[in-house]
């Protein structure tokens, strides 16, 4: 099997995802570890070789909007104004050096690449407009890309530009097929609740498999960059030490808060995340209220579950608002916008608004029930969208930057402060 | 040349590039308009403590060309004066009032009475100066100066107190128009300001100063007599940084490379070493570029004890304590963030070519920088071409003379 060496031309990306991260110059003693779990043909490809670059690396970034990594001249401005670099393993000067370099070995390893959280400060003191906040936006979407499991997924959702009628299309088609061939694609009679659509039961048997094929698939990924991150860097701590920790932060955006130019973008994505929290313990509500209380659906509107679920609702429209102001209103801070960001923003925008729509059209709007039977189907749709999406979107930010942060907690000296 | 008297040459700015080109063709038999913005010619150069490639003071080399101008019947100097217009190969000349004529013996009675105050622009507001005054101790043509606009209302104090009759405190400016040959523009620099660098303490922190500000404080004829002191409170720095490309190579600020600064930091090192050889001097560079026989200084700082050359530049500094300073920067080549301390922080500001706002005479045209670009009849020399040292000014305003000599001759 060859290795990597040769341009891969332009378009020609299916050949380029095996080999976009892993195979390339791993050590020896992890290319083995990892291999195990990964996709077939990927461990032939380890070398002993300590620095090799990768020219598909190159290409791909800049197909990928990085062209301004190459104006870089190392004056390391950027490590120096970044509030969340830590003192021994600053970025992201080094970190625009591999990428120009090609070096995609220490790239894939590197928390520091999920440890940004894209404030932009670099960017807007960056000397030579090189970019860097954008520059490690590109290369987290490489690295989702290169861990991903099935690789297939993994693509088709990197190159979403193009295969996005697929990723919204096959979900909608299978719920339509689906609830077509239960005859349940009618207006109910005397409709009042979403289950005479589609019945809980159907939900489970398709969400909770689905569930467990992505949590796989997440694990996978997950496995593979923490083995690469551990090789790289050993820990002195273990996993469990460090998710504490983390748990806490992530709670509280406290890592993000540094990121003190970024205060409106922090809040934006506390609500969305608060949001999106609540929105699943609901449904976890949900299923206690009708198995276990015995509750009918749907619940009275004042009811603590109903209440929960629509303060989360609107934390997910502001913290969604928020976001999409601050990257309409300053593009420098936000960043550029490229593929794996819209349309990751995309699927979370479809899901907050048909989810939203399809309660306000069973409450004001009933007597229609054609509407909510369409919007709820459509619902569904996205919903599985994001769901199957989530190991190789912009959504795996929460598996990487978790681990990058739980790494770093575990590799910290004890006396750390 | 077998016209009567062919038209003049006109020079642009009497800093060291124009006084070159000035002599070099009046020398060669051409007569010579040589105009300057300032009282007295000589330009930047005079700021200097010491210059390459010798690191000697730049008055001795200064005055040999004052000789040389003083002798030469075919110069004639106007200062105070700038291109006010150019048009279609005529100028415009408008030279400002002289408030002072040249029945100035430089006797300095005025000086001793006069009641206003003026941050001295030659020490780089670094300190205070009568209003009128000797200009510097180089001063050529060597007379008084007077900032008219910081006069009380109603005083005459200096035209009472001068006995030769040279202050006239309503004198007008005036106009001339010229048809020169062929024009040298030798239009010089200013110093990238200070307060475009707020995130490095320019302009907001006292103890971070210019590079051209540190030649005055070096120098015996600086607000300091040629002591390095922090300006807050004038104690000796014991820990002196220096930033490189402080709004240089910076698409923010400067986006060019103004060439001298690197030589210009290592020097000023030296000034540092020399007046307290146990201070702790840092340099902090993205390169270090040395052109040329200039690299022996870069040589001799690298043996210097207590001299660090670290790779990285500096991203923020910030107030510490008492009067102290914090920069911060990455320290490329160990791969660590460094926070360090410094009692005196100097920033390598770039070289801003004054013609970027200037008039542009004889179809000049400037690059985006606002350098210029020579034409068939106007020539750049200096760092109004493009930054350079002053041995490469020289160089170089010889060569725009002879250019236009040449292509004048009609």
């Amino acid at each position: 099997m060859t290795r990597h060496g040769r341009v891969v031309a332009e378009g020609s990306v299916k050949k380029l995802a095996p080999r976009l991260l892993m195979p390339v110059d791993v050590p020896t003693e992890y290319s083995g570890n990892v291999a195990q779990g990964s996709a077939p043909g990927v461990n032939k490809m380890a070398s002993t070789s300590a620095l090799i670059s990768s020219p598909d690396f190159r290409q791909e970034v800049l197909r990928r909007g990085g062209e301004t990594a190459a104006r870089c001249y190392q004056c390391a401005t950027c490590s120096a104004v970044c509030e969340l670099a830590p003192a021994e393993a600053p970025f992201p000067r080094r970190q625009m050096l591999w990428t120009q370099w090609g070096l995609v070995d220490r790239l894939a390893a590197d928390p520091s690449v999920w440890l940004c959280h894209q404030c932009n400060d670099c960017t807007t003191h960056c000397p030579r407009d090189a970019r860097p906040g954008d520059i490690l936006q590109v290369v987290r979407g490489l690295v989702v890309e290169g861990l991903a499991f099935p690789q297939a997924l993994g693509r088709l959702v990197a190159n979403a530009r193009t295969t996005w009628p697929i990723l919204f299309g096959v979900p909608l088609l299978f719920w339509i097929a689906l609830l077509g061939a239960m005859g349940q694609l009618q207006s109910p009679a005397d409709f009042h609740a979403y289950d005479q659509i589609v019945p809980h039961v159907v939900l489970y048997s398709v969400f909770f498999p689905l569930s467990g094929l992505v949590m796989l698939a997440a694990f996978v990924s997950g496995w593979r960059y923490w083995r690469m991150m551990g090789v790289a860097a050993p820990r002195a701590k273990s996993f469990l030490s460090g998710i504490w920790a983390t748990g806490v932060d992530i709670a509280t955006h406290k890592r993000f808060g540094k990121c003190g130019t970024a205060r409106f973008r922090r809040l934006g994505h506390l609500l969305l995340f608060w949001g999106f929290v609540g929105a699943a313990v609901t449904s976890g509500l949900l299923i206690v209220a009708i198995y276990l209380q015995g509750y009918e659906l749907p619940l009275p509107l004042l009811h603590p579950y109903k209440l929960l679920g629509n303060v989360s609702a609107v934390a997910l429209v502001v913290g969604a608002g928020i976001l999409v102001v601050v990257r309409i209103t300053d593009r420098d801070r936000a960043g550029a916008s490229n593929a794996f960001d819209s349309f990751f923003a995309t699927v979370v925008g479809l899901v907050i608004a048909t989810g939203i729509l399809v309660e306000l059209a069973r409450v004001f709007n009933p007597e229609v029930p054609v509407a909510a039977v369409g919007l709820y189907v459509l619902h569904l749709g996205v919903v599985t969208t994001l769901f199957v999406t989530f190991p190789y979107s912009k959504f795996a930010h929460m598996l990487y930057r978790t681990l990058a942060m739980v790494h770093e907690q575990a590799a910290a000296p004890p006396s750390g402060g | 040349m077998s016209e009567a008297t062919p038209r003049p040459l006109l020079v642009v700015g009497a800093g060291i590039a124009g006084i070159t080109a000035a002599i070099e063709a009046a020398e060669a038999g051409r007569d010579v308009v040589l105009l300057e913005r300032e009282a007295s010619i000589g330009g930047r150069v005079l700021q200097l403590h010491h210059y390459f490639p010798k690191l000697c003071p730049p008055s001795c080399g200064m005055e040999i060309n004052t000789r040389r101008l003083e002798r030469n019947p075919r110069v004639r100097v106007l200062t105070r004066s700038e291109l006010k217009a150019a048009q279609n190969g005529t100028v415009t000349i408008r030279q400002a009032p002289a408030y002072v004529n040249d029945r100035c013996t430089a006797c300095g009675k005025c000086s001793e009475v006069c009641p206003a105050k003026v941050k001295d622009p030659h020490n780089l507001g670094m300190s205070e100066a009568p209003a009128i005054r000797l200009p510097h101790p180089n001063a050529w043509p060597y007379r008084y100066v007077l900032d008219r606009e910081a006069c009380p209302d109603g005083c005459r104090a200096c035209v009472d107190a001068c006995t030769y009759d040279a202050i006239d405190l309503e004198a007008k400016e005036r106009e001339e128009t010229l048809e020169p040959a062929a024009v040298v523009v030798a239009t010089g620099w200013h110093a990238y300001p200070l307060d475009r660098l707020p995130e490095l303490g320019g302009g907001t922190l006292p103890n971070v100063i210019s590079n051209v500000q540190m030649e005055r404080l070096a120098s015996k004829s600086g607000p300091t007599g040629g002591t390095i002191q922090r300006p807050s409170d004038g104690e000796a720095p014991k820990r002196v940084a220096f930033v490189q490309c402080a709004g240089s190579r910076d698409h923010n600020h400067l986006p060019y490379c103004s060439a001298v600064c690197c030589l210009g930091s290592f020097k000023q090192a030296l000034y540092v070493k020399e007046q307290d050889p146990e201070a702790e001097v840092t340099i902090y560079y993205i390169d270090r570029r040395a052109f040329g026989r200039n690299e022996d200084i870069l040589a001799r700082l690298s043996e210097e004890k207590g001299v660090r050359l670290l790779k990285g530049k500096v991203g923020q500094v910030k107030a510490g304590d008492g009067g102290g300073l914090k920069l911060k920067a990455e320290d490329v080549e160990a791969g660590r963030l460094i926070e360090d301390q410094a009692d005196l922080v100097v920033l390598a500001t770039g070289m801003v070519p004054n013609l970027k706002d200037g008039v542009l005479p004889l179809g000049l045209e400037r690059d985006d920088d606002g350098f210029g670009l020579d034409d068939t009849r106007a020539r750049v020399a200096g760092v109004a071409r493009r930054p350079a040292d002053v041995a490469t000014c020289v160089r170089d305003a010889t060569g725009a003379a002879a250019r236009a000599l040449a292509s004048g001759r009609a």
